[in-house]
């Protein structure tokens, strides 16, 4: 009797102890990846889904709840090294891999809050990253977790030791390169799961390119340039020009012509198109480059089979004030006069907030989510701008010594109506969250030439707030109308992004230091905490041992203090840091 | 029926951790011989870096300086040519902030090598053999050392560009007799510890070298400790007809870096 007990017993632990240890091990797959908004035990991609949408069904913390929102644990990245924190962390087996300023990586344990490991990229001297030295998050596939440094890299290390598996190129960073955004791990049926990358450098004349590689060994698979004339490649063979030679550029210009797709992509699982949006033109003084510029100022819908532009829309046309048409491409299904349409919205730089087909890039909205727009009197039937003339910087060459043309006034500043936080998109209360700024720029240009590894802008600028009180501006958005349904106003200009939950949350951070969460029906403040540093990141939940937590990455900076001109008055105060804060419910408040 | 297959493996996996826990017993039984460069960390480097039988043996020659003239290039000698049937040497230095400075596998090499080490004080310089049996031949000197060696910048630092360089190789090769080449290599790399403010770990982390048919004659795991250029030497068994020794580098950010490098025929001098 004793003894069976005995074998019992043991044949119990070892079934636990097979448990844990599957658990431990299981790698992500790609159909994780792809069904990653569905599975809440895990954070396995950038935007908590390939499609970008930031929502959890998670709805154990809600709005009944969420004053008994507690911090667990806070982790400190450490060093002198602080600056700009703007990661997305992943989530994956009870572990958190998250990426900081610097182009560094730890894996934490979640219960515990402790270190598993470090990585620090050894970085050349002169690297050139424009705006801050920041990283936005890692992608996870098999064992392995991969992210991209300032020096233009990208780097796949092992997600148990942190070790480096392999690190390749993907630019010159003596060009002006780097790399910041989370690299986009997409399916293919002719290649497998391929690890998808954009690049920086629009500020210094560099050309955009998406390229395609094999996660096991970190070879090239495609790449695609997204400026007219240059040509992609699949498996090492040249394939297609991207548009035709001067279609839309006149002359050389098209060969720094910039368009630097930086803040990485999305993907839809139902049209298999990743979605990259693409920069600035070079140089900003627009009269060096009449046409269109295709495809700067774009978002671009790339065939992940084989490298090719299956459609392009350009939300700014001969762009003359930076917007960047960089911003995430969210897909959702719009229900819009008992209709269900298939659609992406972005909302851009220029302030406008497009919804487009995601299958064909058709134009079927756009609506301003800023107030006092002047660079456009509005949208076209066709999505084109209505441009005011008197509100694109003038031509230095028509100055009377031609080194200064004309200054103007243009709303949004080049910084945006909205910047690269990402927006969010609740499939419960069918609205847009989009972190937006209010503010505008004097603007004027000047001759420039390109020159390897220089800044290539021809012009000058600086940045004024619209209002007294605030520039940040929290805004709730009905896809189907664009109207705006609330909005939380926030002195300081926001810079982080949103997450929206089942639970009926809106969360944010501010660069005051407050992660807040709002009722997505009323815009409500129901909670606010302060981490003791800006909040320039985005937050993500997920579930484990049948809790919810919260994280929230923070550490002030990002390109606002860094560009910020008349803007110093509203963040010059703000302190640096850069920390992890990881919260949930105590259990003994979880049931009140 | 699915129990009994449970229990079958539940009771394999319990005997075999017993038996991982008797051979750990057993170790931490044997005696550990006295310490003859008596260090307050023998027992602490011998079990973490010579788990199992330890003697001290003579026939482990370690040769270095009295006294180091640069703490960051400390030039150190090992030959356990003596010894028969060498299948790992082991060199740590005691007081060392990382102590494991590399371990060698002399797979179609001669049981030799020798390297440049970074010190931060004066310490021993332990070096264990491993002989098929499982048994470690230990022996080592101490050098006496200023202080310093493994928190300094290197010295590549001083420069904006060092990464052009990375990985260049001056090598020399000869032949010691029919069957035997010595090598000796120095590679550019700054090998930062982590340790030197604001630099980030760095360092080439393995090499091997080939016969050109692809048989590896000898790896080598390198650490933090190893010198900023990695200068190393090494006696490969080659047979006559071998003209070529491959070495593969590879470091801690994963850049690789190849080399050919001939052997020359014997000659006079």
């Amino acid at each position: 009797m004793n003894k069976t007990h005995k074998i019992l017993a043991v044949a119990s632990a070892i079934a636990f102890a097979t448990g844990l240890s599957s658990q431990a091990h299981a790698d992500v797959g790609v159909a994780d990846i792809v069904g990653d908004q569905a599975t809440t035990q895990d954070i396995v991609s950038y935007g908590l889904g390939p499609r970008g949408q930031r929502y959890s069904p998670l709805s154990i913390i809600n709005k009944d709840n969420i004053k008994n929102l507690f911090p667990v644990w806070s982790f400190s990245f450490g060093g002198e090294k602080q600056r700009g924190q703007e990661s997305q962390p992943l989530i994956k087996d009870g572990v958190m891999y998250v990426t900081g300023s610097y182009s560094r990586m730890w894996a934490i344990d979640i219960a515990s809050g402790e270190e598993l490991w470090q990585y620090d990229a050894r970085l050349p001297e002169g690297i050139l990253p424009c705006c801050d030295v920041v990283n936005r998050g890692a992608a996870i596939l098999g064992d392995k977790v991969f992210f991209g440094t300032l020096d233009a890299k990208i780097v796949a290390l092992d997600k148990d030791t942190g070790k480096v598996v392999w690190r390749k190129t993907i630019a010159d960073f003596e060009a002006g390169y780097s790399y910041t955004a989370a690299p986009l791990i997409v399916p293919t049926d002719a290649h497998g799961p391929l690890i998808l990358t954009g690049n920086s450098g629009g500020e210094f004349g560099v050309v955009g390119e998406v390229q395609a590689r094999n996660p096991e060994t970190g070879d090239l698979v495609w790449t695609r340039p997204v400026i007219e004339g240059h040509m992609g490649t699949l498996n090492g063979e040249e394939t297609t020009m991207t548009g035709e030679t001067n279609e839309s550029w006149p002359g050389d210009m098209w060969k720094n012509g910039g368009g630097a797709p930086w803040l990485g992509g999305t993907y839809d699982p139902e049209s298999k198109l990743a979605y990259f949006g693409t920069g600035n033109p070079a140089p900003w003084n627009s009269y060096l480059r009449p046409g269109d510029n295709k495809w700067t100022s774009s978002r671009v819908a790339i065939n992940p089979e084989n490298g090719e532009i299956e459609w392009g829309f350009q939300t700014t046309p001969h762009d003359g004030w930076d917007y960047d048409g960089v911003n995430e491409f969210v897909t959702f299904d719009m229900e819009k006069d008992g209709k269900t349409i298939q659609a992406g919205a972005t909302a851009d730089r220029n302030g406008f907030f497009y919804i487009l087909d995601r299958n064909n890039g058709d134009f079927i909205s756009a609506t301003p989510f800023v107030k006092n727009i002047t660079w456009a009197k509005g949208i076209d039937e066709n999505g084109r701008p209505i441009w005011d003339p008197e509100n694109r910087p003038g031509d230095p060459a028509e100055s009377a010594d031609g080194k200064k043309g004309k200054s103007i006034f243009a709303v949004p500043s080049f910084l945006g109506g909205k910047n690269w936080m990402p927006m969010a998109y609740s499939q419960d209360s069918k609205l847009f969250y989009i972190p937006s700024n209010e503010w505008g720029m004097d603007i004027w240009n000047e001759p420039v030439t390109y020159k390897k590894g220089a800044a290539y802008l021809g012009a000058g600028f600086t940045i004024k707030p619209i209002f007294d009180d605030y520039i940040g501006s929290l805004k709730a958005v009905d896809p189907t109308s664009g109207e705006i349904k609330w909005e939380y106003k926030n002195k300081a200009p926001l810079w982080g992004g949103v997450l929206t939950t089942g639970g009926g949350l809106v969360f944010t951070g501010t660069p005051e230091g407050f992660l807040k969460a709002f009722d997505e029906e009323t815009g409500e403040e129901l909670w606010k905490f302060q981490t003791g540093t800006g909040i320039v990141s985005s937050p993500i939940t997920w579930e484990q041992d049948g809790e919810q937590y919260i994280t929230i990455v923070t550490g002030w900076g990002g390109a606002v203090p860094l560009w910020g001109g008349e803007v110093a008055k509203f963040v010059s105060y703000l302190n640096q840091g850069g920390s992890v804060w990881t919260f949930k419910i105590p259990e003994q408040l979880a049931s009140k | 029926m699915l129990k009994t297959i449970q229990q079958v493996i539940g009771l394999g996996i319990c005997s075999a951790i017993y038996l991982g826990l008797a051979v750990d017993a057993y170790a931490l039984d044997a005696e550990l011989p006295e310490d003859p460069l008596n260090s307050v960390m023998w027992e602490n480097m011998a079990s973490r870096f010579f788990p199992g039988e330890v003697v001290i043996d003579q026939r482990v020659i370690v040769q270095g300086p009295l006294d180091a003239e640069n703490q960051m290039q400390v030039p150190i000698t090992v030959d356990a040519t003596q010894l028969d049937d060498v299948k790992q040497i082991v060199a740590v230095a005691d007081l060392n902030p990382i102590p494991h400075i590399l371990t060698l596998h002399p797979t179609r090499a001669q049981a030799f090598i020798g390297f440049r080490v970074k010190l931060e004080q004066a310490t021993p310089i332990r070096v264990g053999v491993q002989t098929g049996d499982g048994v470690w031949h230990v022996n080592g000197v101490t050098v006496n050392a200023a202080g310093g060696g493994c928190t300094a910048p290197a010295l590549a630092h001083g420069l904006n560009d060092w990464y052009k360089t990375l990985g260049q190789a001056r090598a020399i090769t000869r032949r010691e007799s029919e069957e035997l080449a010595r090598l000796s290599v120095r590679l550019q790399h700054p090998m930062d510890t982590g340790l030197a403010p604001g630099i980030p770990v760095f360092y080439m982390n393995q090499i091997e070298v080939k016969s050109p048919a692809g048989d590896v004659l000898a790896n080598i795991e390198m650490f933090e400790p190893i010198s900023e250029n990695p200068t190393l030497t090494l006696k490969p068994l080659v047979s006559d007809n071998v003209d070529e020794l491959l070495v593969y580098a590879r470091d801690t950010e994963a850049n690789e870096f190849n080399y050919s490098l001939p052997v020359p025929a014997i000659t006079d001098n």
